[in-house]
């Protein structure tokens, strides 16, 4: 039978998504089920079976599974990895948990700083010295490899070992000959090597990533071993990929050698479905923005790809304070996550101030609306009082909301203590929450040379919509989409996710010093590995793309800005293109070039992948009357209004309605005010401009 | 918007948009600025402020204590530029540190923000640029001799930069590239800060800052004279001894008095100031006795000078908290971090839940490594590494941490990429926390080898070798600080040394102070410490009188 069908599986903290998918049958379905967290396969299992049996599709003829999952994230948060042992340098062993030795919190006399991954009687140093160039300034003591890895499995009883040693990155002999001498005597022992995993100059996050690597990677074996054989056992004979946190996918076989790669798969599926709506509708400057019940997410799409970042802070103490992680070496979509959520809950503070979160009500007890025993005023509970929510069709209608009980928690909890009117009080959570969202993404763009009213907003998530006017106002954007399922649409990103590889090898120089052989070199291996793994993950050699680009800087600097290097081989003839490129990127993002100033790169870039899948989601809609109704609807800067509602599942294409309008949704609403027009476009999207925001 | 009717909803929105120009020009300034110090320790600040000079938003990151020097330098440079003489696309620069951050290289900039024909606002920085001249001697006597100083002038007019000043100015430092590198990334940072309250401004539909800048200096002011108001009334001291220059150790004496909301601190009885480089002027010592109260009494509203109106600092003039210029200043710190430990100690009994012991870090130990490479190439390395914090009522101190500053440490290797030189260790230094209920955060040792093959030069700026960081409410003192050559000298934390080729230096980076009594240790916290490394069974004994053969702790 043809394989033809693929399905997606997104494991989140409470809930597991399921999208299934076959373009040439036409047929799209959609699953939540409860996430297991004792056996998170039985939910995948489950939930596959229902899909299939729904769109009456029969195992053999599912392609590909893709999976993504918060299982990773959530071991490192709550700390329930393997205990690790840790092999490093002689004089050293206390450099992981040294860090960078900053407060990331300079205004608190308490903040206490993440909690090390691996605990000091289980890191052991070794004498054997590289030197900055990599040359051998001790050998490798190989007695005391052995002794220590002795110590660390039969004293320490380490589940999983990483090995890292200075300037490993340049050079990473000493490492690959402990690992050889360590598997000698324990050959099952899983062994991450820090010039494997994050093969970059800074010892304290490149061991460290090791580290986490090592820490998560017996769960991610047996669970992926597991969730492989299960499969098998239901009749699957297609492909099971995972899905990476850079936004691309990868075969099980990586996922379980490098599983710390995996630990932003969730978000990534997200921005993976904006840019694919974005590149299917042409627009390419689009910020994406994901708003859920504790948190707001915002990334930059440009062209129909999503940004990228090779750092990333994992399991903050404190979430939304940057330093409050342990940083690691990891290609990730670049987003910006902050506490602005429909949970988030409204207060009061020491300066009579009112704040919106980022506390949350989470679902549980959840907001006042919803009648579950919140008893603190949230967004979800303005959003209800300000006319964006209906009382009796939230959820499609399967939750009643509780508005007396919200107006009442808003009059106690706030409008009192503010000495303000209730419906003031309940729109000025309005404007707080959009105040820090519009925040958080003036500065990501802000850091990155952009000008946010350039750019189109495509809002979802269960508040995305809801919030997505007002935001696109406050940034003076003239543009919102929202796509349709907003709610569910992330999930839609597993199926347009391509395998890819993200490499990358250290090799501080000068410009103008840079042995260009050297360089060839590197990309050579790189691409070599990429290829090998592109064509294991179904890729067929002529298909596969890809991009060089090389971290730089001014000499003298500690920041790079990501520039691509020319078309064409590597080699000497590259330089002058480099330097102009890296004039370029600078002079983008800070304005201004320092002419003569000599340039030096830091890392080599290598970014392979087959081209991603193109999908069409096929929707039909409901014959009922697109008009719901009228409400009164509060939008910032006119005041009350009254609004239609509309059921956006009886909404054709083509159709253009003005504002002030309200579009609901089974798991959203969308409103926009009297300034705005909206369009349904091909793809049901809905396109909405607002007047008198001209792009600059 | 009404005058003097800004709602709790309006205040909390535009508040927070003023901070995050702040944030966002310190970013730009951090990420294009060139200085390693600007970068590992954190040696800069960007602030706005009204226009009469006055802080209205900091910057999160930077120096913490800086920030609080910024409305002080906008208003002495006021005196010399009247607020009615600036222009749209003026700058002004100096680095006098009677005026300024307290020593010459820290470069400080007033850039005015016009709304319209209207001046609404100033923006300031500040930022410790790698080289402004001078001699390179530990202990300068006088300051002639640790830079060029920069009077208030004005490095651009009307938008046109004033050439002739930086010309004159880059020929008088070593490292000019960076130095013009870093005063370009405070540019951009002015840039910024303009740009924003101007578009700010235009959307809040506000002519000018007045009513705004009232609101958020009220509010704050008003919180931390609450805060005050909670401390009993009365007079509170403490004493510190340093060890000041050789032959000449120093003494601060602190008094605080508290009465109502107001806090009053004096340095009366501190010692006179001294012919070496760590004399503070008075700008410093106030915002380094700001800093530590703020974050004391009233950490969570953002900082702004109404924070510190309730606040005053006095001190002698011509004592070593407040020297008359023109004393040398260089090294200011090392008397001017010690500060905060005398202010935790004379309100220890007051607010014991809050305060921690002292750090030993205060003040920063400073290695500089000057030398050639293999092929005459001179390089000047600074190395930043951190001792431990001081303990508090709530966990041990935190182990090789800065405070009162931030600065923190750079990687080994991209050091030893920089410079020819060789680590040999990097790790905590086992008992060297001040023991307590709660135990003194662990310093560190770092050795380093002089791989050049020809001499090098090793400068030391410290102190706290023979006065070590002492422990709060019955705790023990942290282990000072020292430094010990491989070639058999051991050098004082204010030394300068040639270190022979293949040679080493260690250096001790001092442990935090220990909280409450020892004997009130939990008895598993010192056996997870044995354990571990960070306690010597034999230290255990000796100081928290612990027995190993306890079954409870032996576990």
């Amino acid at each position: 039978m043809t394989k033809t069908t693929r399905i997606g599986v997104d494991i989140g903290g409470t809930f597991t998504d399921l999208v299934l998918h076959d373009d040439t049958r036409g047929v799209t379905w959609t699953g939540k089920r409860l996430t297991t967290p004792e056996a998170p396969g039985r939910a995948i299992l489950e939930g596959i079976e229902r899909l299939l049996k729904e769109s009456g599709t029969s195992i053999d003829q599912v392609h590909s599974v893709v999976h993504g999952t918060t299982l990773i994230t959530n071991t490192v948060l709550e700390r329930t990895g393997a205990r690790v042992g840790l092999i490093t340098t002689e004089g050293f062993r206390d450099v992981l948990e040294m860090g960078r030795e900053i407060r990331y919190d300079v205004d608190d006399l308490h903040a206490r700083p993440v909690p090390v991954i691996v605990p000091r009687q289980c890191r052991i140093g070794v004498p054997g010295r590289l030197r900055a160039d990599g040359a051998e300034h001790v050998a490798l003591d190989e007695d005391a490899v052995v002794e220590a890895a002795r110590v660390l499995v039969e004293e320490q009883n380490v589940e999983a070992l990483a090995i890292g040693m200075l300037h490993a990155y340049v050079n990473p002999a000493h490492e690959r000959r402990a690992q050889a001498l360590i598997l000698e005597r324990y050959p099952d022992l899983l062994i991450t090597l820090s010039s494997e995993v994050a093969p970059e100059i800074n010892e304290y996050e490149r061991i460290n990533t090791a580290c986490v690597n090592a820490y998560v990677q017996p769960r991610v074996h047996g669970y992926l071993n597991a969730l492989e054989s299960d499969l098998a056992a239901t009749g699957f004979t297609g492909e099971l990929y995972i899905m990476l946190s850079s936004g691309g996918i990868t075969t099980v076989r990586e996922a379980c050698a490098f599983p710390v790669a995996l630990l932003e798969s969730g978000p990534a599926a997200g921005a993976m479905a904006a840019s694919f709506i974005a590149a299917g509708i042409d627009e390419n400057k689009v910020i994406s923005f994901d708003m859920g019940g504790t948190t707001a997410k915002m990334c930059l799409v440009e062209s129909g790809k999503p940004h990228i970042k090779h750092e990333f802070e994992a399991g903050r103490l404190d979430k939304f304070k940057p330093g409050s992680g342990l940083p690691l070496k990891l290609t990730v979509v670049d987003m910006i996550e902050i506490g602005s959520g429909g949970g988030s809950i409204g207060s009061v503070d020491d300066l009579g101030l009112l704040k919106v979160g980022p506390r949350s009500a989470g679902s549980v007890p959840g907001p006042v609306a919803y009648g579950r025993g919140g008893g603190e005023p949230t967004v979800t509970d303005s959003d209800l009082m300000m006319g964006y929510l209906d009382a009796d069709f939230f959820l499609g209608g399967e939750m009643g909301l509780a508005m007396n009980e919200v107006e009442k928690a808003m009059e106690e909890r706030l409008a009192k203590p503010l000495n303000l009117e209730n419906r003031v009080v309940a729109a000025g959570i309005q404007e707080i929450v959009t105040e820090n969202m519009a925040a958080a993404t003036r500065m990501h763009l802000a850091e990155k040379g952009r000008d946010p009213r350039q750019y189109t907003l495509m809002a979802f998530g269960g508040a995305g919509p809801v919030h997505a006017y007002a935001l696109a106002k406050r940034l003076k954007l003239n543009r919102v989409i929202v796509p349709m399922g907003a709610g569910v649409i992330s999930a839609f990103g597993f199926l347009v996710a391509a395998p890819s590889v993200n490499d990358v090898r250290g090799y501080p120089a000068p410009l103008a010093r840079v042995d260009w052989d050297t360089v060839a070199g590197l990309y050579d291996d790189m691409e070599t590995r990429a290829r090998a793994l592109l064509l294991s993950a179904g890729g067929n050699g002529e298909d596969i793309v890809v991009h060089r680009s090389a971290d730089m800087r001014y000499v003298g600097q500690g920041f790079e800005v990501e520039v691509a290097l020319p078309e064409g081989p590597v080699g000497a003839a590259m330089q002058a293109g480099v330097r102009d490129n890296f004039e370029r990127a600078y002079r983008d993002r800070f304005a201004r070039s320092m002419a003569g100033y000599d340039v030096e790169a830091i890392n080599w870039r290598l970014h392979a992948r087959v081209p991603g899948r193109d999908i069409s989601l096929a929707y039909s809609l409901v014959d009922t009357p697109a008009v719901r109704g009228e409400r009164r609807v509060h939008f910032a800067g006119f005041g009350d209004c009254t609004a239609k509602v509309y059921d956006r599942y009886a909404l054709k294409p083509g159709t253009r309605i003005q504002g002030p309008a309200v579009f609901e949704e089974r798991e959203s609403s969308f409103g926009v005010g009297p300034d705005c027009s909206v369009v349904v476009d091909a793809n049901f999207n809905l396109v909405a401009d607002i007047e008198g925001a001209p792009a600059p | 918007m009404t005058e003097e009717n800004i709602n709790p909803i309006t205040l909390e929105v535009w508040w927070s948009r003023l901070a995050a120009i702040a944030d966002e020009a310190a970013t730009t300034l951090l990420r294009t600025a060139f200085s390693t110090i600007i970068r590992e320790a954190n040696d800069y600040s960007v602030v706005l402020l009204n226009a009469d000079g006055e802080t209205i938003a900091e910057c999160r990151a930077g120096i913490p204590a800086f920030h609080a020097i910024m409305g002080v330098m906008t208003r002495h440079i006021l005196e010399k530029f009247p607020v009615d003489t600036w222009r749209p696309g003026d700058c002004v620069i100096t680095n006098h540190p009677w005026m300024a951050t307290g020593h010459l290289p820290d470069i400080a900039m007033v850039a005015p923000i016009f709304h319209g024909d209207r001046l609404v606002g100033f923006s300031a920085t500040a930022a410790h640029v790698p080289d402004i001249g001078g001699t390179p001697t530990m202990g300068a006597t006088e300051l002639i001799s640790e830079g060029l100083l920069i009077p208030p002038v004005r490095i651009a007019r009307a938008g046109e930069r004033n050439q002739d000043f930086v010309d004159f100015l880059l020929d008088n430092v070593r490292y000019s590239d960076q130095v013009l590198g870093d005063l370009e990334a405070q540019m951009a940072a002015h840039d910024v800060c303009r740009r924003r309250v101007v578009e700010f401004l235009l959307e809040t539909g506000q002519q000018d800052l007045v009513m705004l800048s009232t609101a958020m200096h009220d509010a704050a002011e008003r919180v931390m004279r609450k805060e005050i108001e909670a401390l009993p009334d009365g007079v509170y001291r403490s004493s510190l001894d340093a060890d000041g220059v050789e032959g000449q150790p120093t003494r601060i004496e602190c008094s605080i008095t508290v009465a109502g909301d107001r806090m009053h601190i004096d340095y009366e009885g501190s010692s006179p100031q001294v012919n070496h480089s760590i004399n503070c002027t008075i700008n410093y010592t106030t915002a380094y006795s700001i800093y530590p109260v703020k974050i004391l009494l009233d950490p969570h509203t953002r900082r702004n000078e109404g924070s510190y109106r309730p606040i005053t600092v006095s001190a002698p003039e011509g004592s070593i908290v407040n020297a008359r210029f023109p004393a040398p200043v260089m090294a200011r710190h090392l008397t001017g971090h010690m500060l905060s430990c005398l202010i935790y100690q004379a309100l220890a009994e007051t607010v014991p839940e809050s305060v921690i012991a002292d750090s030993g870090g205060a003040p920063a130990l400073r290695v500089q490594l000057v030398g050639r490479d293999a092929q005459q190439k001179p390089f000047s390395m600074i190395l930043f590494a951190c001792a431990g914090m001081g303990a508090s009522s709530r966990h041990d101190g935190l182990s090789t941490t800065a405070f009162p500053s931030n600065s923190g440490s750079g990687s080994i290797e991209a050091l030893e990429v920089e410079a020819p030189i060789l680590f040999l260790k990097k790790e905590y230094r086992p008992d060297s926390g001040g023991a307590g209920r709660y135990r003194g955060g662990l310093g560190q040792d770092v050795r380093v080898e002089n791989i050049t093959g020809a001499p090098m030069r090793v400068a030391l700026v410290g102190d706290r070798e023979k006065n070590p960081p002492v422990g709060i409410l019955g705790g023990a003192p942290g282990a000072g600080g020292r430094a010990t050559f491989s070639h058999g000298e051991s050098a004082s934390l204010k030394s300068m040394t040639m270190m022979p080729a293949d040679a080493s230096v260690t250096v001790s980076f001092a442990g935090g102070g220990g909280y409450g009594p020892p004997a009130a240790r939990d008895r598993a916290a010192i056996a997870a410490d044995i354990d571990a490394g960070l306690v010597s069974k034999e230290a255990a004994i000796r100081d928290y009188g612990y027995d190993p053969t306890d079954t409870v702790a032996g576990q």
